[in-house]
């Protein structure tokens, strides 16, 4: 009977090293988009409106200022430099916050730190902007303080991240005080709108 | 067995050898085209994500000072008013100074509306102005809605935002009650 002395011990080795490189390939994909999640710069998130403009350029994500307009018709400035955010806000980590209806409390100070889409207590320090005046007044401070291009003009962009459903008015205070501040030209940051939509 | 008499002649002591040295069959598998498939994959999402981020619309406000007073001719201006509820009502400009009755404009047909305007306005050598004047209340994505249809429709883009004042609310209560 051949069959039995066919039975060998068979001894499977497995070459780990391409596996191993494309772990470590994942691995830095991962590490480094994870890398806008953590806490210090943690943003608000909001519901970005669709647009279907074909010729809009993707957003720029470096030498920014955020403006992110909330449903709860709160502004929140953000800046994308730790210097920069202590400089103007008092903490590395810190943020703005203006609401341009004085009549009404913001939504921060309302719900007790949740903001935007979140119903997670905002872990970020608030700088409260009290008024339209203070309010340009830390926009001309980021863009004096900012970087520079080679003109010696700030290089900042200015960019809007607006929630679909605040309100008009914030945008419309928002404009003037960007006007005032002679930030003229700025980019708001929408959704691809797909045929069903 | 009929093909037995290949290795039957040395079947001892071949059998003898295998007690002594046993041969290990390495089994070995190819990682290459799967670690390719992997690498393919990774790219492909890679990618994708970077083409989901989002696009933005590109705003110029006029730089001049409040003060600086642009005459236009009101026969190439075409008000759009949008009330608190999204609802938009466009006005033709008429060249003595007074407008024209209000009409109802859907989203949709706003891009239609404004090229048809811009070419009748071209057709008597004239510019085309769009002025907005939006209410407190709108929301956001009506605005970005509008100047979406704006930008993609082919005309010059030239638009402007004014406030929304009491005459406005006025003509738009207007044209709600006589439909055109």
């Amino acid at each position: 009977m051949k069959k039995v002395r066919d039975i060998r011990k068979s001894d499977i080795r497995i070459d780990m090293t391409p596996m191993v490189d494309v772990i470590m390939l994942l691995l830095t994909f991962f590490m480094l988009t994870a890398t806008f999640r953590i806490m210090e710069s943690e943003a608000v998130e909001v519901n970005l409106p669709y647009s279907s403009d074909a010729d809009t350029t993707k957003s720029p994500d470096v030498r920014v200022i955020t403006m992110t307009l909330t449903k709860g018709d709160d502004i929140f400035v953000d800046v994308d430099s730790p210097v920069l955010r202590n400089e103007i806000f008092g903490n590395e980590f810190g943020i703005g916050i203006y609401h341009p209806d004085s009549t009404s409390q913001s939504e921060y100070s309302k719900t007790g730190g949740k903001v935007g889409k979140s119903d997670q207590e905002f872990r970020r320090p608030v700088f409260e902007i009290k008024n339209k005046a203070q309010f340009e007044k830390i926009l001309t401070d980021i863009k004096s303080k900012g970087p520079k291009d080679d003109k010696g003009n700030s290089a900042l962009k200015v960019i809007v991240k607006g929630d679909q459903d605040t309100d008009f008015g914030v945008m419309e205070d928002l404009m003037a005080s960007l006007k005032e501040t002679r930030n003229t030209i700025f980019h708001m940051l929408t959704q691809l709108k797909r045929e069903q939509e | 067995m009929a093909g037995g008499g290949f290795d039957s002649p040395d079947e001892g002591q071949q059998r003898g050898k295998q007690h002594k040295k046993v041969i290990r069959a390495g089994v070995r598998i190819d990682m290459t085209p799967m670690v390719d498939v992997i690498m393919l994959l990774l790219t492909f999402f890679m990618l994708t994500t970077t083409l989901a981020k989002p696009q933005v619309l590109k705003i110029n406000l006029p730089k001049g000072e409040e003060k600086d007073k642009l005459k236009v001719d009101m026969g190439t201006v075409m008000f759009l008013r949008v009330d608190s509820t999204g609802a938009m009502y466009s006005f033709m400009g008429k060249s003595e100074g007074t407008e024209g009755p209000g009409e109802k404009v859907e989203l949709k047909g706003l891009k239609a509306k404004l090229e048809s305007q811009a070419s009748k306005n071209k057709a008597n050598n004239l510019d085309f102005l769009v002025l907005l004047k939006f209410d407190r209340r709108m929301k956001y994505k009506t605005m970005i809605g509008i100047l979406d249809e704006i930008n993609l429709a082919s005309i010059d883009k030239k638009y402007a935002f004014l406030k929304m004042e009491e005459d406005d609310l006025k003509k738009i209560e207007e044209a709600k009650k006589n439909p055109q």
